[in-house]
């Protein structure tokens, strides 16, 4: 009777904790509680927690002195700067492919800028929402200089080294199931598959193109390698914000744009001074943030102040400094690819920000 | 506790509050406990929002390879994740059969080594030992596989022995034999003369070995019952198995391009992964052997020096019999051990169980669904370990010495 009794008890508890935990919790997300108001949540903290990878040059690496440098991290440094008016706050994370959503979903960092793909998977079943991309990428393949392998027909059978759990793995499986060719993958995270590569324990490397770029141009003997003339994938890179949190999305997404935008207009990071203080013409000065000619500030309703993008651009320049800063040393040039803006025969098409 | 009778020139006892009696003091704590327990679980639960909580994304296919397949054929497009999943535990099953064998032998040739009167080997054994057993496992495998890729030839220059055996960077492939699927099917009658047979040798090598113990105990002298039974099997089963036209073919590997194919190829990855698996729990095995040996009685020594038994006999018949009852034990753990330690394999990119499901979680976001499935896949290999190790145990504890 007593335990009959003892086993209510327990019941009863279990029941009212149940209850208790179901109150506002109601969209069924799995993982992560952090959500809501991230703008508020860095401007408290007085910091931007920027989630990026540390191994690939050219867009996020860890330099020997522990700065970072590369083209994500330019936008930390620009979103940083548009929210709390300093690029310098920004505290870099660094996130592995495996571990970045969960980083992302359990606030460990307010933002991915880590050479992330924007696949529907991703953006229907984890945590996470993708703001504009940066960088249109696709998956390319390179080759020791001395290897018999040309085309993709000559990869049947080889080794080939690849990043575990990205989405550069299942093009090459789809890739090579397609060609009805066989191939041994050897996965590994961070700079391991490089490194087996360069060690000649596989025949290929795969990657982003401009990744492998980055990667064998900060090889001693850059000249060993040959890049292959295919690209098996659309990889539009773009920087990830948590599910439910459309203002913070808002405010990345125009940064992107408004960089975009700044160099379609012609602002710089060397003339924004100047044309803050006086704007050619109106979209340069809604775009700033500031009056045209003794007229009012446009304020478009954003989380942050209206001179977010003026910020931004006076911290890292338009999105063409920032490319020639920081990819254009790796010796991948702009014109011509899909990076370029589209009145130069790119696709980088800004919204009119107005 | 027995109740005694108060004396009676003391005034009535104030009536004892319910919190003074054990069993009522012990039923308030376990019920506290219960509680406690119970709003740590629905915390838990609710934290973790199980509402999603389910297995069946292992339905869906995989999407991507891995390189190391045993028993299943697989392909990324149109098997499950499950299938994936079965093909990933294979994989580890595999590191750690080999590396249970390795370590096993190793160790107990090191740890009777450590007792030798040979001073070099002594010391070597004991060099062996602090070596494996005081640096990290993670940096053993790891500094293994360096080793490899950078000591082993690159593919273009492979080094071949006699066409059969080749070894660079893709690994080391050796022949191996195939069955022959058109003989071993279960309609062809064959097989099962050949199964007939081999139960007809196994039923006369019983016997043997049942009169050759016979005779020993009966005269004293050795009659090798063990060696016989053993050897007039395998005689039998090869001699039948050729008379009925050895239905195996042996695969010789070549070398197409940059790559092997056929014969069976043991990748650098999965040798790092057995090396550092073998290396360091052999240290373990061999201490374990050590102090097996040195638990018993010196007399035991002596008593066989005295009856003029050879070190190896001594060692074999006297010894190790006895030292096993205390080895067995603790050597169950080390191989409990290395399935656990063989998760260590993505830092070799070996493709083990934890790899591949650490892909998943990746991909999926599932992480306490891998989880769970990870740890009752380890716990379930424990287990069948600790059977199979428990069954040798009972074995060798009755084992007349």
């Amino acid at each position: 009777m007593k335990r009959l009794a003892l086993l209510g008890l327990v019941a009863a508890v279990f029941a009212l904790a149940a209850c208790g935990g179901d109150d506002g919790d109601g969209d069924g997300a799995a993982g992560g509680d952090v959500r809501g108001d991230t703008v508020a949540l860095i401007e408290e903290r007085g910091a931007l927690k920027c989630g990026v990878t540390d191994t690939l040059p050219g867009f996020g690496f860890r330099e020997p002195d522990g700065s970072f440098s590369g083209f994500d991290i330019e936008f930390c440094k620009a979103i940083a700067a548009a929210v709390l008016g300093d690029d310098a706050e920004v505290e870099f994370v660094a996130a592995s492919s495996s571990a970045r959503f969960e980083l992302l979903s359990a606030g460990e960092v307010d933002l991915l800028s880590r050479v992330t793909t924007i696949t529907a998977e991703r953006d229907a079943s984890r945590a996470v929402d993708f703001a504009q991309t940066t960088f249109y990428d696709g998956q390319g393949f390179v080759v020791h200089a001395d290897s018999d392998i040309y085309d993709a027909a000559d990869m049947g059978g080889a080794t080939i080294c690849v990043a575990a759990g990205t989405t550069t793995e299942q093009n090459l499986d789809d890739f090579f199931n397609e060609q009805g060719l066989s191939y041994t993958p050897l996965s590994g995270e961070g700079s391991e598959p490089q490194d087996q590569f360069v060690a000649r324990r596989c025949d290929v490397f795969t990657s982003d193109k401009s990744g492998l770029a980055a990667r064998i141009a900060s090889l001693p003997n850059s000249d060993d390698y040959r890049f292959l003339p295919l690209t098996i994938s659309k990889e539009p890179l773009a920087p990830g914000v948590r599910d439910y949190d459309s203002d913070w999305k808002d405010v990345v997404s125009w940064v992107v744009w408004g960089l975009i935008n700044a160099e379609e207009l012609g602002v710089t990071s060397a003339n924004v001074d100047a044309w803050a203080a006086d704007p050619p013409n109106t979209a340069v000065a809604r775009l700033l943030g500031v009056p045209f000619e003794g007229g009012e500030t446009a304020d478009l309703g954003f989380a942050v102040d209206p001179q977010f993008i003026q910020r931004a651009l006076r911290a890292v320049g338009n999105y063409g400094e920032i490319y020639a800063r920081t990819v254009e040393p790796l010796g991948i040039t702009r014109a011509g690819t899909l990076n370029a803006l589209y009145t130069e025969g790119g696709i980088l098409y800004a919204p009119p920000y107005r | 506790m027995a109740i005694t009778e108060r004396p009676s020139s003391l005034p009535p006892a104030a009536p004892t509050p319910p919190w003074h009696r054990r069993s009522v003091r012990n039923q308030l704590f376990q019920g506290a406990y219960l509680i406690a327990t119970a709003l740590v679980i629905v915390y838990v639960i609710n934290a973790l929002n199980l509402r999603e909580f389910g297995f069946g994304f292992l339905g869906d296919p995989a999407g991507f390879a891995v390189p190391n397949q045993w028993l299943i054929d697989y392909d990324g497009v149109t098997n499950s994740r499950f299938v994936m999943y079965l093909v990933a535990i294979w994989a580890s099953i595999r590191v750690m059969l080999v590396a249970i064998a390795f370590a096993t032998i190793i160790g107990v040739l090191v740890g009777v080594a450590r007792l030798s009167s040979n001073w070099l080997l002594a010391r070597m054994a004991m060099l062996f030992v602090e070596i494996f057993r005081n640096t990290p496992l993670l940096v053993q495998i790891v500094l293994w596989y360096a080793i490899l890729i950078v000591a082993i030839p690159p593919i273009g220059e492979v080094f071949n022995i006699g066409n059969a055996y080749y070894l660079s960077n893709r690994g080391i492939a050796i022949p191996w034999p195939v069955p022959d699927p058109g003989w071993w099917n279960a309609a062809n009658w064959l097989v099962w003369v050949w199964v007939a047979l081999l139960a007809a040798a196994g039923g006369a090598a019983w016997w043997v070995r049942r009169g050759r113990i016979a005779r020993e105990r009966d005269t004293g002298q050795p009659h090798y019952p063990n060696r016989w039974a053993f050897s007039l099997f395998a005689v039998a089963a090869l001699v039948t198995f050729i008379a009925l036209g050895a239905p195996v073919s042996i695969d010789k590997p070549i070398i197409e391009g940059t790559h092997y194919l056929e014969g069976m190829i043991i990748t650098p990855e999965f040798a790092a992964l057995v090396l550092g698996l073998s290396a360091y729990t052999a240290s373990f095995i061999a201490e374990i052997v050590r102090a097996g040996i040195q638990a018993l009685p010196t007399g035991q020594s002596e008593a066989a020096n005295a009856i003029g038994l050879t070190g190896y006999q001594r060692l074999t018949v006297i010894i190790l019999p006895q030292a096993l009852r205390q080895i067995i034990p603790s050597i169950t753990n080390q191989y409990l051990n290395i399935n656990k330690n063989s998760s260590l394999a993505s830092a070799v990119l070996f493709a083990d169980l934890f790899f591949v499901a650490g892909v998943f979680q990746n991909k999926t976001g599932r992480a306490l669904e891998m989880f769970v499935l990870i740890i009752v896949t380890y716990m379930l290999i424990s287990l069948l370990i600790s059977a199979v190790m428990n069954v040798i145990n009972a074995r060798v504890t009755t084992h007349r010495v």
